[in-house]
């Protein structure tokens, strides 16, 4: 169960069949819709995804902080002395609680250099496809690692918000730094450029607020007026 | 085949994908010759070069780039087309050697210091090429100094910057202030995730865009040489 006023901090190594990425999903995040799909494409992803598995070594962490050591406040947070300047839309979503669990999943670089050897040996199609798998196993690694962190937790009757990461919502991506100063050198075996960017670049980092009072957004974008941001993600059509 | 069927056929090839007889897809024109048999037929037939590339290629590409834009194909139709682009000019290559044929104009393309981010680049230099022009990508975080080497190198050349970071696309600005520091007339673009029209016209970039396109559109309205 873990003791609440010390920190918690454990290593996961989930075998890659633990993730679920099949076909439709990937057509899905290619921008197809359903039964939408080039042939070819949809034999290429039959090509490409059990070749994924032995080039990725999954790894996943989370550092649950101590009662105590995190204050949030209006655009704000504080870890262990730390401040986090995220803006006002995260901070809500982290105002109500007890304390945060800090986090990194990485599915290794080996795909990544796949995708861009393919690209380069003329074979960008497959490539690209590539790449997209392994975008979609390391977004998936982090939601694996949120499960571990809600069976940590469930037993105090806390909750979870959705994951933040610097770079989204307004939370400048340079406070990669910040982050993972609080972490082990070389969490996961993820470290970061001094332009903030993870290596390897299929690496997810970021924070989740714990409580019993936290809320959970489906979609994450819905709680962000950022309209025209890069990263948003459209809201599901009503049925 | 008619000249005008001829190239009409290649550049439907371009628009669907379709890079040689063997090629599976699409599954509509299987067994049929694709962008590679009807370029060297249009060549054999007498077609001049700048006709196959301008009539048919260039045309066929921009389609597929306004398909894109308008969201009704994605990112691995568009690069199924560059492939059957690049199987076409495999032909030409002969011709532009020869001067025979001239790209419309160079542009340098590069992923700014710090950014390892490549695959957005490297798809818009393929739509880039497919619109006629000359690509010399210098690949990821490439400092200032090495873009204006390049621009020394290939002069009367246009830039393309890319950036994924928030934190990496602040040097395109001091990329833009270093070339054209030298270079005052240099025409620049940027494009990559984060990065809007505000910020490029506040950085002193000549472009943005924010699809492959775009950057077409900008190069041939604003950067042609004659």
């Amino acid at each position: 169960m873990g003791d609440p006023l010390a920190r918690e901090t454990e290593v996961f190594y989930p075998a890659f069949s633990e993730l679920t990425i099949n076909r439709l999903l990937l057509e899905k995040v290619l921008g197809y819709r359903a039964g939408g799909t080039p042939e070819v494409i949809s034999r290429l992803i039959d090509e490409i995804l059990p070749e994924v598995p032995s080039r990725t070594s999954v790894q996943c962490g989370f550092s649950i902080l101590p009662i105590g050591a995190v204050s949030v406040s209006r655009e704000t947070f504080t870890c262990d002395g730390v401040q986090f300047t995220t803006g006002p839309i995260i901070a809500k979503q982290l105002r109500a609680s007890t304390t945060l669990a800090l986090f990194v999943a990485t599915i290794g670089s080996q795909v990544e250099q796949w995708a861009r050897d393919l690209i380069d040996s003329g074979d960008a199609v497959k490539g690209y496809i590539a790449d997209a798998a392994a975008s979609e196993a390391v977004e998936q690694a982090a939601d694996w690692l949120e499960k571990k962190v809600t069976e940590r937790v469930r037993d105090r009757g806390w909750k979870l918000t959705n994951r933040y990461s610097p770079g989204y919502c307004d939370w400048s991506v340079a406070e990669q730094h910040k982050l993972f100063s609080l972490l082990p050198e070389r969490f996961c075996g993820v470290e970061l450029t001094p332009s903030s960017l993870m290596l390897p670049i299929k690496s997810v980092s970021g924070v989740i607020g714990l409580g019993p009072e936290v809320k959970r957004d489906p979609t994450v974008c819905s709680i962000c007026d950022m309209k025209d941001c890069f990263r948003r993600q459209e809201e599901p059509a009503a049925t | 085949m008619a000249t005008d069927n001829l190239l009409e056929s290649l550049k439907r090839c371009i628009e669907r994908g379709k890079v040689n007889c063997k090629s599976p897809h699409p599954p509509d024109m299987k067994g049929q010759d694709g962008a590679d048999e009807l370029t060297r037929k249009a060549l054999d037939t007498g077609i001049p070069p700048q006709d196959v590339l301008s009539n048919a290629l260039v045309l066929g590409m921009q389609h597929v780039g306004e398909r894109f834009r308008n969201k009704e194909i994605f990112v691995p139709d568009v690069l199924m087309s560059a492939k059957a682009m690049s199987a076409a000019m495999e032909h030409l290559k002969p011709f532009f050697k020869s001067d025979a044929l001239k790209h419309r104009g160079t542009i340098v393309m590069g992923t700014v210091l710090g950014d390892l981010h490549d695959i957005g680049k490297k798809i818009v230099s393929m739509v880039i090429e497919g619109a006629g022009w000359e690509v010399v990508d210098l690949g990821t975080d490439v400092s200032p100094e090495k873009f204006l080497t390049a621009v020394d190198q290939h002069p009367g050349c246009v830039i393309g910057l890319s950036a994924l970071l928030t934190t990496t696309m602040i040097n395109m600005e001091t990329t833009i202030r270093h070339v054209k520091g030298k270079h005052p007339g240099i025409k620049i673009i940027v494009g990559g995730a984060p990065v809007t029209q505000e910020f490029a016209n506040k950085i002193g970039a000549d472009g943005y865009s924010p699809d492959p396109q775009g950057a077409v559109e900008f190069l041939n309205t604003r950067c042609l040489q004659n």
